[in-house]
């Protein structure tokens, strides 16, 4: 890897991390969803300023190639990643769920005191409700 | 909610209804003759034809939901609505016509009577009426024997939808209810926190319009989820 792809890839990321920042900021993403990808990203840029750390760790854990390595942690990650989200998927149904049946009954009540409302006057017997 | 005094339990028909526009008058006018000791509900699940519209028109109690929960939650969201407004007993009668609301005063009694939690109308004690197709007797079979491996219960309908509940299941399931196709799983639900189950038998008719939640393309999913629903729930009571 020579310099000139070390500052192309440092630049892109760079952009990708401001990217995520600015969206936190506006709140367009919720940081502990962001966290992750902050994460990745002073990750990538570690590695990419000090290539040798990838082939160090690589003989650590006894892979023969860094890139491998690599190519598994990104996996890795990417599953990790889109486990989370099924989880708050599945956390988020139940909420939505439990807010229409809410709204639902609230709909009911507004609709029969409107009804009984316009009832009133006109002595409907079958009102019994409230 | 006034009548404080009276002597029977509060009991509520929860009507699930998607899209019921060519049954749910029928349906209705069926409990106001035969089951007048219960109140009823209608939860209309979002329809997209005009179920909704007929039941406000003829002022039928109903619940429009905001959006489609399919069955489980709209029936959930019956018991919901059974608990807040101080029912002791809920009964799921379908939309569709193919619940005979003649039965649940034998099935409320029935309840009482022998003290249970939960009385399940089944197709298959006295075989008559409409039965279902074989495929779908089999499945059926294959539910209520793995329900009693599991939990030495002998239930001979577990997907029937015609099923009354006293308060205490009732507070279970407005707590918490499977989304789809939630029958066998929730059976195995009461039985696993120790409530009594008990079956009467019913004859049930083919629905009157609409179409079933389970499609043949569905019926692998459907074998599989609730397979594996009820093997959840069975780990869950431990």
């Amino acid at each position: 890897m020579n310099v000139r792809t070390q500052i192309v890839v440092a630049a892109v990321l760079l952009a990708a991390l401001a990217i995520v920042v600015n969206m936190v900021r506006k709140r367009r993403l919720e940081l502990r969803y962001a966290l992750a990808w902050l994460g990745l990203g002073i990750g990538i840029l570690i590695l990419d300023c000090f290539p040798e750390l990838m082939g160090w760790t690589a003989d650590q854990v006894g892979i023969a190639s860094p890139t491998n390595m690599l190519f598994f942690c990104g996996f890795l990650f990417a599953l990790i990643i889109i486990f989370t989200l099924t989880v708050s998927i599945s956390r988020t149904s139940v909420k939505i769920k439990e807010l229409a049946q809410e709204v639902a009954f609230l709909e009911k009540k507004l609709r029969e005191m409107s009804g009984a409302k316009t009832d009133a006057s006109a002595d409907s017997s079958e009102k019994k409700e409230f | 909610m006034r009548d404080k005094e009276e002597k029977s339990l509060k009991k509520l028909i929860i009507v699930p209804a998607y899209n019921e526009e060519a049954s749910i008058e029928k349906t209705v006018e069926l409990i106001r003759q035969e089951a007048d000791f219960f109140d009823y509900v209608v939860i209309n699940d979002c329809s997209t034809d005009r179920t909704g519209e007929i039941c406000e028109a003829r002022g039928y109690p109903v619940v429009n939901l905001p959006t489609n929960l399919g069955i489980g939650g709209a029936v959930q969201t019956g018991y919901r609505y059974a608990l807040r407004n101080g029912y002791e007993m809920a009964v799921q009668v379908d939309g569709d016509g193919q619940h005979d609301p003649k039965f649940l005063k034998q099935m409320a009694e029935y309840l009482e009577e022998n003290g249970l939690d939960m009385v399940i109308g089944s197709r298959f004690i006295e075989r008559q009426g409409f039965q279902s197709s074989a495929m779908r007797r089999a499945g059926i079979r294959f539910f209520s024997v793995l329900i009693r491996l599991l939990t030495g219960a002998r239930i001979t309908d577990p997907t029937s939808g015609l099923r009354i509940i006293g308060k205490d299941v009732l507070k279970l399931f407005a707590g918490e209810y499977p989304k789809d196709y939630p029958e066998p799983e929730s059976v195995v639900t009461v039985l696993g926190r120790g409530f009594q189950v008990g079956e009467v038998p019913v004859v049930m008719k083919e629905r009157n319009g609409g179409k079933s939640s389970i499609s043949p393309g569905k019926s692998v999913y459907y074998m599989i989820k609730v397979s594996l629903a009820i093997l959840f729930e069975k780990m869950r009571k431990e």
